[in-house]
């Protein structure tokens, strides 16, 4: 019971360590990418505790309350994520749970931008939404696929067969699947080049445009946890897990780097060329690897 | 004998409701919400009983009988109950309108007939029963006269097709078997052979899909949803068509017996069934995302929901029965509190439902747009909420039987609802508040209590789904299937368990840390909606709203896939045989000479055919 309360404690303090770590070191490898010399790595830390004490404008009571809906379910993800050895909730309904409940976060913002009353944050909103929709069809697929290949729903069942028979990523029909989740991560981390949705140049940073002060922060901090879910869902799907926290910090440290030294090349995609990319070669990919795992189970 | 009272309560109270609106409109309004009212009471104490009596047997000797079983009974809880909130909320929408009496008189016909469908034992009262609710449907979907006349024509002609199909099966059976008591039906059609059981199936299937809508019979529901007045939409999109569920339920698993229609292999009525709710889910959830009629958006989102019930209760195992039944009941509640929402909305704006001249109402209207909230979650699926927990179990049952491709199309398509759904939400309560909509009020009293009461309903349920699966999970047992273990909080087994009170406490609790580090943050300075980032520039009144072409770059990308071939079909084959009848129709010329020529034409037809084979 202690080791369990200790674990929901501690599960989403890790979790946003290595969030905002990889939010600073995204800034520090970009701009090396660029030739430039970038902030220091602790930089996402000093703007955040700044503007936690900035002022800030308000639209009204959904303003605020989605905003605190969408970080609080991107924390309810983390606790049903296994992180090495801790999984404080993952018992409780599986990988159908971990995928409804990343819906919270969205909503959440979306609710809150709504209210904001800016065609900037509308315009933002309806982008992401189509370009979710863009890359919920390669990832149910993936999804779909583990599943069926381990005729389970659990997480936990996923992480600790893959134990014993190896990674998923490097066994026959999931490595298709586990190619078009890396293909898809960056437009599911909204990074370049999926940026969309929060586009600065064209329409003001998109949903984030009435944010300041602590609303600023506490999107930043959303962000944080996102890019942490995702990662850490790639690595418990196809990279076997960890045993302890510290090698599924390094195995997320890789995936992560990789993935954004090839996206910081790219300059951003319009909206239906993204949707055109997402629904070719990753799908393709996708729904290739789910046929073959089909046939072989029956 | 219960059984009974309760039926002539719900008729009586129909033609008491008419009788005395003549006198005064104060005294029908409440007696419409005493009746409506005393139906749930009645129904709720009718709880665990099953009384059957045959109440009539002079029908050509066919007996006419009433019965109550577990499924019959949560059906008619959630009719009665629906159906309550429903005139509740006619109050003050209908308010001021002509021909009110008979509007409340027909709501509660088409709840009687709702309650006599469940409550008929025999498939004679059965038919009757559905026939009354089909003309009292149509009576209160051409309610509002001019397009709507056309949308209850389309209705009606459509379900007089439907019933034509349910008395061609009855008869088949009658000649069969010479009983149409459904209890006595059950025992012996096990000796049938597997056509004539399949032909029962799908002439069944013909009428009541055409009521639940399922591609490719869909066509008459979005008009009449659009078309009817609000509050009957509700009852219409809640129960009403359900009722087409119902009756699958009724042909598949207590008529024809889960052993007979369950068979294992690709080709089989099953699988085929819920292939086609599979497509039922897919289409018109992505017709639903290019509309731009809050009604008419919310009824193709109907019949894509549809599917996931049809999908459920047709793959045949204990999670996806038990899902697919719980889906068409949380489901109505969600529903109808859109649809209730829209009704707020058109009740304070007059009559607007044209989804890009709103917006901003959630400062005017905080319950509707609450309301409205808790039915779109509910709609996706959002933890937390009844549906939540109805499509998790369809999921899982379709992923663990090994048939990923359907859950894929389901999966797709609660993604394709966030889409126009949160445009549904969004252009109607969020953003930038016209001006002509700045002095409107909230909703009345009336139109708030049963948005609240369905609220809390759905969300009670989506905490605590144990109260209602064990009630379907008895009836799973009841026909068959194996029974699921299922705990306060969720269904517990082997290959993966549920349980939303740990959600539940996960969400509140991190809920409440967030919000005390928001509250420990500078406090923000509230401002008006006028003083928004517009890099420097004037903020035009009226015109700083994005609804429009939404999800433009989408559209671009679908529309053209989109089109309801179907139902242009169907009209095709109207005007089709219009023209053939003008064709014969100018045979009769009116001209004595023509009429003489074709007697004479005819009788040397006759003398030829004598003389060339000699039949007489």
């Amino acid at each position: 019971m202690v080791t369990k309360v200790m674990q929901i404690i501690l599960s989403p303090v890790l979790a946003l360590i290595v969030g905002v770590f990889f939010l600073g070191l995204a800034r520090k490898i970009i701009a090396r990418i660029h030739w430039r010399y970038g902030p220091p790595l602790i930089q996402p830390v000093i703007d955040m505790i700044r503007l936690f004490y900035q002022k800030s404008v308000s639209h009204g009571s959904m303003f605020d309350l989605g905003l605190i809906l969408s970080l609080a379910g991107s924390i309810v993800v983390v606790l049903f994520l296994p992180f090495g050895q801790i999984c404080p909730l993952s018992g409780s309904g599986g990988l159908l749970v971990i995928l409804y409940i990343m819906l919270l976060a969205p909503l959440g913002m979306a609710l809150s931008g709504g209210q904001g009353a800016n065609p900037n944050i509308s315009i933002g909103i309806s982008r992401k939404l189509i370009l979710s929709l863009g890359y919920e069809v390669p990832l149910l697929l993936v999804l779909l696929a583990v599943m069926t290949h381990y005729k389970t729903i659990s997480i936990i069942e996923v992480v600790s067969s893959q134990q014993s028979t190896g990674w998923a990523l490097i066994s026959f029909p999931l490595f298709l699947s586990g190619l078009s989740y890396f293909l898809i991560l960056p437009a599911i981390l909204g990074l370049r080049p999926f940026d969309v949705s929060s586009a600065p140049q064209e329409i003001s940073s998109g949903p984030m445009v009435e944010y300041g002060g602590k609303y600023l922060a506490l999107a930043t901090i959303e962000h944080a946890f996102v890019l942490f879910i995702s990662i850490a869902l790639f690595v418990n799907l196809f990279l076997g897990g960890a045993a302890n926290p510290v090698i599924f910090f390094v195995k997320m440290l890789v995936v992560f780097v990789l993935g954004l030294c090839i996206n910081a090349v790219f300059p951003r995609f319009r909206i239906e060329q993204a949707i055109k990319y997402l629904w070719k070669w990753p799908t393709l990919l996708a729904f290739v690897g789910l046929i073959i795992t089909l046939a072989i189970r029956s | 004998m219960s059984l009974e009272i309760l039926l002539i309560i719900a008729f009586g109270g129909a033609l008491l409701t008419y009788l005395l609106g003549k006198t005064s409109e104060k005294i029908r309004d409440f007696l419409a919400v005493v009746i409506s009212l005393s139906l749930v009471a009645f129904v709720a104490c009718l709880y665990g009983k099953s009384p059957e009596k045959t109440f009539y047997s002079g029908f050509f000797g066919l007996g006419l009988v009433l019965r109550l079983n577990m499924l019959s009974w949560f059906f008619a809880i959630a009719i009665s109950s629906l159906g309550a909130l429903c005139i509740i909320f006619s109050l003050s929408y209908m308010k001021g309108r002509e021909r009110t009496d008979f509007y409340y008189s027909m709501m509660l016909l088409v709840n009687a007939a709702m309650l006599g469908i469940v409550l008929a034992g025999d498939l004679v009262s059965f038919y009757i029963f559905w026939e009354v609710m089909s003309w009292s449907t149509f009576l209160l979907i051409s309610y509002n006269r001019g397009p709507a006349l056309a949308a209850g024509m389309k209705y009606i002609i459509m379900s007089i097709i439907g019933s034509l199909a349910m008395l061609i099966g009855m008869l088949s059976l009658y000649v069969t078997y010479g009983t149409l008591n459904i209890s006595e039906i059950s025992a012996v059609i096990a000796s049938a052979s597997s056509g004539d059981i399949l032909f029962i199936l799908i002439i069944f299937s013909i009428a009541f899909g055409i009521k639940n809508a399922v591609m490719p019979l869909h066509t008459w529901l979005p008009d009449s949803y659009a078309e009817a007045p609000s509050p009957f939409t509700a009852v219409l999109s809640g129960m009403l068509t359900r009722m087409g569920i119902y009756g699958f339920l009724l042909v598949m698993y207590v008529m024809v017996g889960m052993k007979n229609v369950i068979t294992h292999g690709l080709l089989n009525y099953h699988y085929v069934l819920s292939l086609v709710g599979a497509i039922t889910i897919i289409i018109p959830l992505l017709i639903a995302l290019i509309q731009d009629d809050a009604k008419k958006l919310l009824a193709w989102s109907s019949i894509g929901q549809g599917g996931y019930m049809l999908l459920g209760i047709a793959f045949g195992t204990s999670l996806g029965f038990v899902g697919g039944v719980y889906h068409t009941i949380i489901y109505a509640a969600c529903v109808v509190l859109l649809f209730m929402a829209v009704g707020a909305v058109e009740y304070r704006t007059g009559g607007i439902r044209d989804l890009n001249q709103l917006g901003g109402l959630i400062k005017r209207m905080p319950i509707a747009f609450f309301g409205a909230l808790v039915g779109i979650c509910g709609l996706i699926g959002v933890p937390l909420t009844g549906p939540f927990v109805s499509k998790w179990l369809i999921y899982k049952t379709l992923i663990l039987e090994g048939h990923p491709l359907l859950a894929l199309i389901a999966l797709i398509g609660t993604w394709i609802s966030i889409l126009y759904i949160y445009k549904f939400l969004h252009n109607m309560f969020l953003g930038q508040l016209p001006e002509k909509y700045k002095d409107i009020e909230k909703s009345p009293f009336s139109m708030r209590l049963p948005m609240i009461v369905l609220s809390v309903a759905v969300l009670f349920f989506g905490i605590l789904p144990g109260i209602p699966l064990k009630v379907i999970n008895a009836i799973g047992t009841s026909f068959g299937f194996e029974s699921l273990n299922v705990t306060l909080w969720g269904v517990a087994s082997e290959t993966g368990t549920l349980n939303t009170i740990n959600i539940f406490s996960a969400v509140l609790v991190t809920g409440v840390i967030v919000w005390i580090i928001f509250c420990l943050g500078t406090k923000s300075v509230p401002v008006s909606q006028e003083d928004s980032y517009a890099a420097g520039a004037y903020i035009p009144k009226d015109k700083y709203h994005y609804t429009a072409e939404f999800y433009g770059p989408l559209y671009r990308m679908i529309k053209p896939f989109l089109r309801d071939v179907i139902d242009e079909f169907y009209y095709w084959i109207a005007a089709s045989v219009q023209r053939l009848c003008s064709g014969v129709r100018r045979m009769y010329t009116g001209d004595v000479g023509y009429y003489v020529t074709y007697i004479i034409l005819f009788l040397a037809f006759l003398i030829f055919v004598q003389l060339k084979w000699k039949p007489w």
